[in-house]
């Protein structure tokens, strides 16, 4: 697999591989990101190779729903820090601080399933690598657990607020 | 359709040729990067009008320039799968090197979203 990947890269076709991101990254960065970002390159390469040496190729099919899979848990989590920037500026609580008990565990939230989805992909593509079953993520859980949570916060918040003024 | 379990018998097998396949795997996945460039571009927006709410212009300016530089390799990306969605094979993106951006990102804007909350 990596002899034809280096063949088709050779070919010279236009798409967004290690060098291009690197090219693009570079025009726009400082000086101190010039050093960071072929350490990130190679480090991510490392880990890379680290994962095309696990088992064999799966199906392409599998690994673009694997990909789809992770950028939706990834949207999911951007959507949930938005909703905690739009509490933080929105929510009009008489208690001004009573806000970030709503704001910050949805920021949390979202960076939490961010790093687990990243996880989750690497661990899925390892599995169907292997001909492995997959396993199951909890991130469905945290999230719904974690909505629950902050749903039931804010309705107690929103009536604690109100009697107390 | 292709059953690629069955075919998936021996030690290293290639990927089977899927010419049933008409590109269709790629071409939603090609959508979901588009749809997350759109998305960060969005937060972008969010997180910089917040940070200068929040009195803090140079943070707004950082994450709204990086979110803007990720929202357009994350575009690019999307429509490099676009262009070989044809092609029944691997990708060929250097795939943990954008996830693990992407991931990274996102934690990095949690932060920023975080100060930008408390000061508020």
């Amino acid at each position: 697999m990596g002899e034809t990947r280096a063949e088709t890269d050779a070919e010279g076709s236009s798409n967004a591989d290690a060098t291009g991101l690197g090219a693009t990254v570079r025009d726009e960065a400082g000086a101190s990101e010039r050093r960071l970002l072929p350490w990130w390159l190679a480090f991510s390469a490392r880990r890379e190779r680290r994962l095309e040496q696990t088992g064999s190729d799966p199906d392409p099919r599998f690994t673009f729903a694997n990909e789809r899979t992770f950028l939706a848990w990834n949207r999911t989590a951007l959507a949930l820090i938005a909703a905690g920037l739009a509490a933080a500026q929105f929510l009009n609580f008489n208690l001004h601080g009573l806000r970030l008990i709503i704001a910050v565990p949805l920021i949390v939230l979202g960076a939490a399933l961010a790093l687990a989805s990243y996880l989750h992909w690497e661990d899925s593509e390892r599995a169907m690598r292997l001909r492995q079953p997959l396993r199951y993520s909890w991130m469905p859980r945290v999230l719904t657990g974690g909505i629950t949570m902050i749903a039931v916060c804010g309705g107690i918040l929103a009536m604690v607020d109100r009697l107390a003024h | 359709m292709n059953r690629p379990q069955s075919q998936s018998t021996g030690g290293t097998v290639t990927p089977p040729p899927n010419t049933d396949d008409p590109g269709l795997a790629r071409e939603r996945t090609a959508l979901a990067w588009t749809r997350s460039a759109l998305t960060m571009a969005a937060s972008g927006v969010l997180i910089a009008r917040a940070a200068f709410v929040g009195n803090l212009p140079v943070l707004g300016v950082v994450s709204a320039v990086a979110m803007a530089i990720l929202s357009a390799l994350t575009w690019r990306n999307g429509r490099a799968i676009y262009r070989e969605r044809r092609e029944p094979r691997m990708p060929k993106l250097p795939q943990t090197a954008a996830f693990g951006l992407l991931t990274v990102t996102t934690v990095l804007i949690a932060a920023a979203a975080i100060v930008v909350t408390v000061a508020i």
